[in-house]
């Protein structure tokens, strides 16, 4: 990752790193989209297993599993780029990711709908998102990768899994304003 | 001969011209012991004692005891420097009781 | 961590326990300034911390250490007199000691802050200060301890004094041996004050041989030296000679505080009796000889009256009683601590730690394996399941006992707290301390000094009155704050509680209204307002003193004392005092649980929290459905409907019949009502993570045996809410 100039509007700024390097990023399928993160962001990729779900949690927050002993949360990343919430399927699987916040490194999974490849995706190819014109919210968005003729996002996994903003279950909670809910938020 | 005896007014004057040490206690006892059971007072003049230890302290310990123990006086007199260092370091100088006289030429000597 | 590390890890944790020490003892002090044995510990705490400060190269903490080192050495000589003044400047001592360790572990490098420096200097000035005004009385000092010092000066006549016993046996001269030259030799250590020449034995007429010796000297010798010493002096002649050597007065007491000094930790060991009159230098290792061969003589004469080493070296004058006591005293107090020592292995936490997940990865496999057996219906492999779930629960208790600690040691602490505060304040606050010994788990005592440090603040600073108020009150002017700890249902319970001018609950309600927490309308009991205490942004007091006004209130203790999956409340009675009392659970890993279904969901609640369980039945229990009453077998209770409450169920169906767990928390019952009852089930707390950190009603997950995750309900939190409700539902309809 530390070579990789995303943050740059400039396309010289991009092309100074070396443009013959090579960054490898896992793409996935959430709905109909082809979604990728670095590699190197990925901890582990596991089948779909029993996920127990959480009362009183926003959609996104889909449960937690076991994970040889420890509980992992796990996130709807569909839910949480604000589409509908992923139907499990036999190729549903969690990617799971390491996130750091203040100092401490949590493990988080995120439901995807499918895996599909690695990808070689040379630095001259990624390019700065687009300020306008994707579905997604665009701080999601760290960059766009060129394969072929074809853009693919690059997800802000900092920004989608922020522990801070998960954690703000109330708030989402309240805003939702269900009248069983907001009982609950008394009770904080 | 290490002990000199005369008589001055009936009393028995015993010069010991000799060290006063283990070596020599022996014969001095035998010698000194005689005068014990003479009945006359005994003055053992000290003057030439050049050098005393235990056993020459311990022979006139013996001495006065068995000087009051027959009933006749003993006193010393004229005590070396030797005798009266001892005398001193032991702090006896009180139990024999006689007069100590230091002489000038202790130091010289 | 490499060894070095390792060691100063080692040196950090010794010397924080050896400050907390010092702490206690300089305060135990102050009511018992003659207490021996705290001046002790305050000096070995100076000492150890400058000796082992030296050995990683921590110059600062070896030079200020030093200073106080010196100071504590002449009060545990006798030559200072400790008071007030001296113990708040060596409290501060402590502090600032710590404060150099914690400057050494992190910038080592660095010089001083100019603030450490100037501590520094004032402390060892006021340390130093002290001691010239203490010269300007000496007299008053001396007089007060006795000590050999002084008395030397003084020309004391016989405290000083060694008796020296010689008696010469009659070989002595044979041999080559004169006493007088053993007493000249003598001479030159020192004054022989006074010597009695005799012969007791000398015998009368011509039985006297001049070759003998009979010769007895009682010798009082005046010198600087040792017993050792002196027996060097007749070192040829023992063979001859039957010597004994009388300490002087001073030096027998010199002995007794030798003696009552505590042996360097690091080696101590259980020395013999002689070994340890050796080495303080009452006995000379001749004189131990001595003594164990008549010992092991009489032993050989008649083993049962042989007698004790001690009575032995009395009865031959080698040593004296008292000593021969004290030291016997000490051996046994040796003897103690290493059996104490010997009982305890010092365990790095983090192993602890490993073990109890361990345990409890083999809790969760035990129950995965009992799930097996009984699906598969194995009745002969049953029996084994069942011994080794027993076995495996047994060892559960064993790992989480290994984490408790009594809770004492925390409250001790506070003792300086309540010294210091009262005396800035002017109060005279007394601090009671009963349950100490009632044991909770180190991670939760970790946690719980800071709320409890607030608490207590708080206590001092608002609770207790000044003793003007107090007294124009009709109370003691003391103040006491007690602290207090027990056990109850898998709980343990704090209480701070002070006898102080309490807390008016209208001011209380006043405020709040000011602050919008609540309407002017709202009807809310006594409890309900003491509760607002706790909530953001609410202090009674007009002005904010420097001791509470640190920007930590009761919301954060709350939040603290909750994230221990604990409680608090708060109790007042004007003019009477405040109780605050903390709930909290025992251990944060493995707890028996309870395990329900609500909603094809498993939920489970700590075991020690549930009541009874009941199967639903009209004849039983009768539900108030809009209330959320029920009254079961005639007692009226809030409930609350699991699946509702959680909001998993879609639509509300009767078809199965459903459970209530009746749960309590304090005095309050609830019932839960749920779907399945699943029964007895060993938790091993896994925590739930950051994301659902604000989340409510839930206070962690386990691992079920099946693999899936089981959540772990918050019961107090629902109890609260159910309670709540309850109340505003009765409000609802008064109004």
């Amino acid at each position: 990752m530390s070579n990789l100039v995303v943050k740059g509007k400039s396309g010289q700024e991009l092309a100074a790193g070396s443009a013959d390097q090579f960054q490898q990023y896992l793409t996935f399928l959430v709905g109909k989209d082809n979604f990728a993160i670095g590699i190197l962001d990925v901890k582990e990729i596991i089948e779909i297993s029993n996920i127990t779900r959480v009362p009183m949690t926003p959609d996104y927050i889909r449960g937690v599993i076991n994970l040889r002993g420890n509980v992992v949360p796990v996130i709807d990343l569909s839910a949480r780029l604000d589409r509908h919430p992923s139907e499990i399927t036999k190729r549903s699987c969690i990617v799971l990711v390491e996130v750091e916040t203040h100092g401490e490194s949590q493990v988080i999974g995120m439901l995807v709908d499918q895996v599909n490849e690695i990808l070689d995706i040379p630095q001259a190819n990624i390019q700065p998102p687009p300020d306008f014109g994707a579905d997604i919210r665009t701080e999601f968005i760290q960059a766009m990768g060129r394969v072929d003729d074809n853009f693919i996002i690059l997800l802000a996994i900092n920004r989608i899994l922020s522990i801070d903003e998960l954690s703000q279950l109330q708030h989402v909670v309240k805003s939702q304003n269900n009248a069983s809910q907001t009982d609950s938020s008394e009770l904080a | 001969m290490a002990i000199q005896v005369s008589e001055k007014n009936g009393i028995t004057i015993i010069a010991i011209q000799d060290d006063m040490t283990i070596y020599t206690a022996s014969e001095q006892k035998a010698r000194l012991s005689k005068y014990l059971h003479s009945g006359r007072e005994l003055q053992i003049n000290l003057a030439g004692v050049s050098e005393m230890d235990s056993a020459g302290l311990q022979l006139l310990l013996w001495l006065k005891q068995e000087a009051s123990r027959h009933a006749i006086k003993l006193s010393l007199v004229r005590h070396s420097q030797a005798v009266v260092e001892v005398l001193e370091l032991l702090n006896l100088t009180g139990h024999f009781g006689d007069p100590v006289v230091i002489s000038a030429n202790w130091n010289a000597a | 961590m490499s060894e070095l590390d390792a060691a100063i890890q080692t040196f950090v944790q010794e010397a924080d326990e050896l400050l907390a020490e010092m702490e206690l003892a300089l305060l135990g002090l102050e009511d018992n300034p003659d207490d021996s044995e705290s001046i002790n510990s305050v000096f070995r705490a100076m000492h150890t911390i400058k000796g082992s400060s030296g050995l990683f190269g921590f110059d600062s903490i070896v030079a200020f250490a030093h200073e106080a080192e010196t100071v504590l050495d002449q009060v545990r000589r006798g030559q200072r007199v400790i008071d007030g003044t001296l113990i708040s400047t060596l409290l501060n001592c402590k502090d600032h000691t710590s404060k150099l360790i914690e400057h050494c572990l992190t910038e080592a490098e660095q010089e001083l802050s100019q603030e450490l420096k100037l501590t520094g200097e004032s402390l060892i000035k006021q340390l130093g200060g002290a001691t010239t005004k203490q010269e300007s009385m000496p007299v008053e000092a001396d007089s007060k301890r006795g000590s050999s010092e002084t008395s030397e000066t003084e020309g004391d006549t016989n405290g000083n004094d060694w008796v020296i016993l010689l008696e010469f046996g009659p070989d002595a001269l044979r041999n080559g041996m004169d006493p007088l030259s053993f007493i000249r030799y003598l001479k030159t250590l020192g004054d022989i004050v006074d010597i009695l020449t005799s012969a007791p034995d000398l015998p009368i007429g011509e039985a006297m041989d001049p070759e003998s010796c009979y010769l007895h000297f009682k010798i009082v010798f005046r010198g600087n030296t040792d017993k050792q010493g002196i027996e060097s002096v007749f070192e040829f002649a023992e063979d001859d000679c039957e010597i004994r050597i009388i300490p002087p007065h001073s030096q027998i007491e010199h002995y007794l505080s030798l003696l009552a000094e505590p042996s360097d930790e690091d080696d101590a060991q259980v020395e013999r009796l002689g070994e340890m009159l050796i080495n303080i230098g009452a006995l000379t290792p001749k004189e131990v000889a001595k003594a164990l061969q008549r010992q092991s003589e009489d032993k050989a004469e008649s083993p049962e009256q042989a007698k004790p080493i001690g009575e032995i070296l009395v009865e031959q004058q080698s040593a004296e009683q008292p000593v021969v006591e004290q030291a016997l005293k000490k051996q046994q107090s040796v003897k103690q601590k290493i059996a104490a020592e010997a009982n305890y292995i010092r365990v790095d936490s983090e192993k602890l730690g490993k073990l109890i997940n361990l345990v409890g990865e083999l809790v969760i496999s035990g129950a995965a394996m009992r799930m097996m057996v009984d699906r598969h219906g194995l009745s002969d492999v049953e029996e084994v399941a069942v011994s080794m779930n027993d076995l495996v629960s047994e060892i559960r208790d064993t790992a989480l006992e290994l984490r408790m600690v009594a809770i004492g040691e925390t409250f001790s602490r506070f003792r300086r707290v309540v010294r210091d505060v009262s005396n800035e304040l002017n109060k005279q606050i007394e601090l009671k301390i009963t349950g100490g010994e009632t044991e909770l788990d180190k991670t939760v005592v970790e946690k719980i000094n800071d709320p409890l440090t607030h608490l207590i603040r708080n206590s001092l600073d608002h609770g207790i009155e000044m003793p003007e108020q107090r007294r124009a009150a009709g109370k003691p002017e003391q103040g006491t704050v007690h602290l207090n700890a027990y056990h109850d249902s898998g709980h343990i319970v704090i209480q701070i509680a002070d006898d102080g001018a309490g807390l008016n609950d209208e001011k209380i309600r006043t405020k709040a209204i000011a602050n919008g927490l609540i309407t002017a309308d709202q009807v809310l009991t006594k409890q309900e307002v003491f509760d607002l205490i706790f909530e953001a942004g609410l202090s009674t007091k007009d002005e904010a003193s420097n001791l509470s006004g640190r920007g930590v209130g009761m919301d954060v203790v709350r939040r603290n004392i909750e994230a221990l999956r604990g409680s608090v409340s708060l109790d007042s009675e004007p003019g009477q005092g405040t109780t605050v009392t903390i709930n909290l659970p025992l251990t944060l890993a493995i707890i028996d649980g309870f395990m329900v279904e609500a909603e094809q969901e498993c939920y489970i609640i700590p075991l020690s929290m549930v009541e009874e369980c009941v199967e639903m039945s009209p004849e039983e229990c009768e539900f108030d459905e809009i209330q959320h009453y029920v009254n079961l077998r005639g007692e009226v209770m809030p409930y609350l409907r699991l699946g509702d409450y959680f909001n998993n169920r879609k639509q509300h169906s009767n078809i199965h019949r459903e459970s209530m767990v009746v749960v309590r928390f304090g005095q309050t019952k609830v019932g839960f009502v749920v779907d399945k009852l699943h029964g007895e089930h060993q938790t091993v707390i896994k925590p739930l993570g950051k994301v659902f950190e604000q989340l409510k009603g839930i206070s962690g997950a386990t691992v079920l045996g099946s693999g899936d995750v089981a959540l772990i309900l918050d019961v107090q939190g629902l109890v609260q809410f159910a309670t709540r409700d309850k109340s505003r539902a009765s409000i609802g309809l008064a109004g």
